[in-house]
């Protein structure tokens, strides 16, 4: 194959326009510079030309144009990852997933919907919620984050505790390879032929190619659902409670964490009750039929007691539920009340190890001055260790790096990983070999190559620099100045 | 050039991307550079020296200043404040707000020259060339002055009439002031007070607005109660305090309310002879929802006059009117209007409440049947 790589940027736009139309590529400097970015903190990322398709063929005609003119690619839905994922290094063509936002059928028989990659996942909620049914993964960003995204990450959320994460509620897709091949992924049987392709495409962060359709499972809305707020004197208190729980035998839809200073942030502009005097709250739901439901919220409220709740609630109906959600949900946003910036890490521990883990995450925060808060998915063991910092403090990025670091370190030395749902992206992508032999690695890079040969698919992210692509070593090495 | 933009107000913005959907221009466009997380960044750069290019107006142009964004923020950002500081400082420049603009909008505070250029209008309307997409009222060619209350019971209020509000839509002013009287209040009309200068300070023109504001503030000296039925004007008047950043536009601001909002905290003896057999879709101007906070009223003070009050399912998101916006951005506040229309179409009423003049003609041009929730109440109080 020829690949032309000294093609203008002039001409490689009025290609691209020609193929989509001129209003739907953008290529002037302000535009560039906002796709640079994504929720992260890591900056020095470049875009080239931003396409919004409308189509699949739309995106099979990117890919090949970008094939041809030896650009990469990078896909972008919302741009709420936290992992940076979505960040384009080396000036790669980024296509933007926003304007292929269609429900294109609901199908109850099956049980499964048909989206494009822009739906926005609360929207998708909305959509089939009179049906009776909803998408069962529900991430933190889900009023913002798009489906296209979620398969990406292959996403979690509080509710995937029962539910399972987004892998188990995606059932087919339809996938423009990076060599602008279209192949479908998956099927809706039960049990499709041959190797399952789909599963080893979800969570492939956009270097395995683009999805441009998307079956998606529908989960049934349970019959009753009741959230209860526990509040403690210890972070320690609420994460045994945790474990307590779950050693019980109860499988609660979901157990949120949160430490005090981030409950204060939250309650600050939820104003939904959350008590801002305890040193952490849990809160957990049950669902399904209504006089299990009941029971099993006695059992967590009693549980709760034995390990040191100092008061118990249970949200009395659906808006007060609501609210106390809309707080765990916003929580990331609302730090900025207590810092400008934050360093976000995704790890996850086992349930056993949690309060002890917590504990040195505590430590690790004195040790290097810098406060870190804790909010967490307490039931999958999922840490999100939040360090804070003013980015106009100099070489504070430094200590966050370091004590980033010893979180990891810590999480891996008691058993567990390095992402729970917040992707590999760049973030994470030097520690993999913390976490992987160098023949893991090998290996995923075998399969990244079945999908991507060339490896112009969101290139230098997720595998680190000896397995990443041999012919992008200029970006082998995480750029200067992506940290801040 | 600098936008004079304070750097912690600035960095409250963690960019998580919460606001995306809250935001009108991003749900349409699905652009970075019509978000609010877009133009903050935007905003940003310019501080730190990026020039001032088409593009980068473009964003900061196309923004409806509806501030739904400011509700869904956890980070309590204050992106409307940002938006007027960059405007003011780009309007400075000459970078934005041409002279036909700001021609325009001298109309507002100066009643000889609004009332001829609508008796202009009326003219034009009564010879059919004016096309009725632009939702422009059917203006009256003569509309009596209007006239202090006779006496009260529960004491005194002023209703804020306005410029264009009250040539074009006296109608709304005057069933609000026939509301008030049932209810037992004495209604003085503020005929000299003139403009509130919201739209002037949406246009990055500062200078007028606070010398617009002080007018208002000196014209309504004293304590009676200032009770508005336009919520783009109402949310600009309790915002005097910090448009002056005085004690006494701050007092100012506090006696400021919505005409509900008031009629639910002080309901005097409003008692009909039966409910409207109506169903009502109540359509949040956003300067009440988002600005106000105060749009629950408006459900509080209708619910026992009409049959069945109903909420759209689009949380609050902006129709598009925005001021002047409709008429300045015409495509994109057709494409936001259009997702309004579905949502009202989803909850499909017999008539829209909308409690901001602007956005029930923007409503009206797109064939939506929307009234002010006062004349609803009015109409069930005449019985």
């Amino acid at each position: 194959m020829k690949i032309r790589r000294t093609t203008h940027p002039d001409a490689l736009v009025s290609i691209l326009k020609q193929a989509l139309s001129p209003d739907r590529v953008r290529n002037d400097a302000a535009e560039r510079s906002l796709f640079s970015n994504d929720a992260s903190i890591f900056k020095g990322g470049a875009s080239g030309p931003v396409c919004f398709p409308v189509s699949t063929a739309e995106v099979q005609a990117i890919t090949r144009i970008a094939l041809d003119h030896g650009r990469a690619i990078v896909p972008r839905g919302a741009g709420t990852g936290l992992s940076g994922g979505a960040i384009p290094l080396g000036e790669p063509i980024v296509v933007s997933t926003m304007k292929m936002n269609k429900i294109l059928e609901v199908d109850l028989v099956h049980r499964i919907a048909w989206v494009e990659p822009g739906v926005v996942n609360l929207d998708l909620t909305k959509t089939l919620m009179p049906l009776g049914f909803h998408f069962a993964p529900d991430p933190s960003s889900q009023q913002s984050c798009t489906i296209g995204g979620n398969v990406a990450n292959n996403s979690g959320g509080p509710h995937c505790l029962a539910y399972g994460v987004t892998s188990q509620h995606v059932v087919a897709l339809d996938v423009v390879l990076p060599n602008g091949e279209l192949v479908h992924l998956g099927g809706l049987d039960a049990e499709p032929e041959g190797y399952d392709l789909r599963g080893a495409y979800v969570g492939g962060e956009g270097t395995l190619g683009i999805a441009t359709r998307i079956a998606v499972r529908l989960t049934p809305n349970p019959q009753a659902v009741q959230t209860l707020l526990l509040a403690f004197n210890s972070v320690e208190d609420a994460a045994n409670t945790v474990s307590a729980v779950i050693a019980s035998g109860i499988v609660p839809a979901a157990m949120e964490v949160m430490d005090q200073l981030i409950t204060q942030a939250v309650e600050n502009y939820v104003n939904a009750g959350y008590p801002t005097d305890a040193a952490a709250v849990l809160l957990a739901e049950v669902d399904g039929l209504s006089s299990g439901v009941a029971i099993n919220a006695e059992r967590i409220a009693a549980i709760g007691r034995e390990h040191g709740a100092v008061s118990v609630r249970v949200a009395s109906n659906d808006e007060e539920r609501a609210r106390l959600w809309k707080g765990r949900k916003t929580a990331f946003g609302a730090v900025a009340q207590i810092a400008p910036a934050y360093y976000l890490h995704d790890t996850v521990v086992p349930r056993s190890q949690l309060a002890g883990v917590l504990r040195r995450v505590y430590e690790i925060g004195a040790e290097y001055h810098l406060t870190i808060v804790n909010v967490f998915h307490a039931g999958d063991g999922n840490l999100h260790p939040l360090i804070l910092f003013d980015p106009r403090e100099n070489g504070v990025l430094e200590r966050v790096h370091a004590a980033a670091s010893d979180i990891v370190e810590v999480s891996l030395s008691v058993g567990g990983v390095l992402s729970g749902e917040h992707g590999i992206g760049i973030e994470k992508r030097d520690h993999m070999e913390l976490m992987f032999s160098f023949d893991d690695l090998d290996h995923q890079r075998r399969l990244r190559s079945a999908f991507d040969p060339l490896c112009r698919s969101n290139p230098g992210k997720v595998l680190p620099s000896p397995h990443s692509c041999a012919d992008i070593q200029s970006l082998s090495r995480i750029p200067e100045g992506v940290w801040g | 050039m600098t936008l004079n933009l304070d750097p912690d107000e600035l960095a409250s913005c963690v960019q998580c991307g919460l606001c995306l959907p809250h935001c009108p221009t991003f749900r349409v466009s699905g652009d970075e550079s019509m978000s609010p997380r877009g133009r903050i960044a935007l905003m940003r750069s310019v501080e730190d020296g990026a020039p001032i290019t088409e593009e980068v107006k473009r964003s900061f142009e196309t923004c409806v200043q509806c501030r739904g964004c400011e509700t869904a923020c956890p980070s309590g950002v204050k992106f409307g404040h940002l938006m007027e500081k960059t405007r003011e400082a780009l309007a400075k420049a000459h970078e934005i707000t041409p002279s036909w603009q700001r021609f325009a909008l001298g109309a507002l505070d100066h009643p000889g020259l609004l009332s001829a250029g609508s008796k202009a209008l009326a003219v034009a309307q009564r010879v059919k060339i004016v096309p009725k997409r632009l939702g422009v009222p059917r203006i009256p060619l003569r509309s009596p002055a209007m006239e202090s209350s006779a006496g009260s019971v529960a004491g005194d209020v002023y209703l804020f009439t306005g410029c264009v509000m009250d040539v074009w839509q006296r109608d709304v002013h005057r069933d609000v002031q026939y509301v008030l009287e049932r209810a037992g209040f004495g209604v003085i009309p503020t005929t000299n007070a003139s403009c509130c200068g919201a739209l002037h300070t949406h246009a990055g023109l500062g200078d007028r607005s606070r010398k617009m504001a002080r007018h208002v503030i000196e014209t309504l000296d004293g304590a009676i109660p200032i009770l508005v039925d336009s919520a783009g004007c109402g949310a600009a008047m309790k915002e005097y305090g910090s448009l002056l950043g005085t004690d006494e536009a701050k007092a100012f601001g506090s006696r400021v309310f919505d005409v509900a909002e008031w009629l639910v905290a002080n309901p005097g003896t409003l008692e009909a002879p039966g409910v409207l057999d109506l169903r009502v879709a109540v359509q949040d101007p956003c300067h009440l929802r988002h600005v106000q906070r105060v749009h629950l009223a408006t459900r509080d003070l209708l619910r026992p006059f009409v049959r069945e009050l109903v909420e759209l399912d689009d949380e609050g998101l902006c129709c598009g009117a925005g001021g002047s916006y409709s008429a300045l951005e015409p495509e994109l506040a057709g494409q936001i209007r259009d997702r309004k229309v579905a949502a009202i179409d989803r909850a499909n009423p017999d008539v829209v409440a909308s409690a901001n003049p602007g956005c029930s003609m923007h409503l009206q041009a797109a064939g939506v049947k929307s009234v002010h929730p006062l004349s609803l109440l009015a109409q069930a109080l005449r019985g």
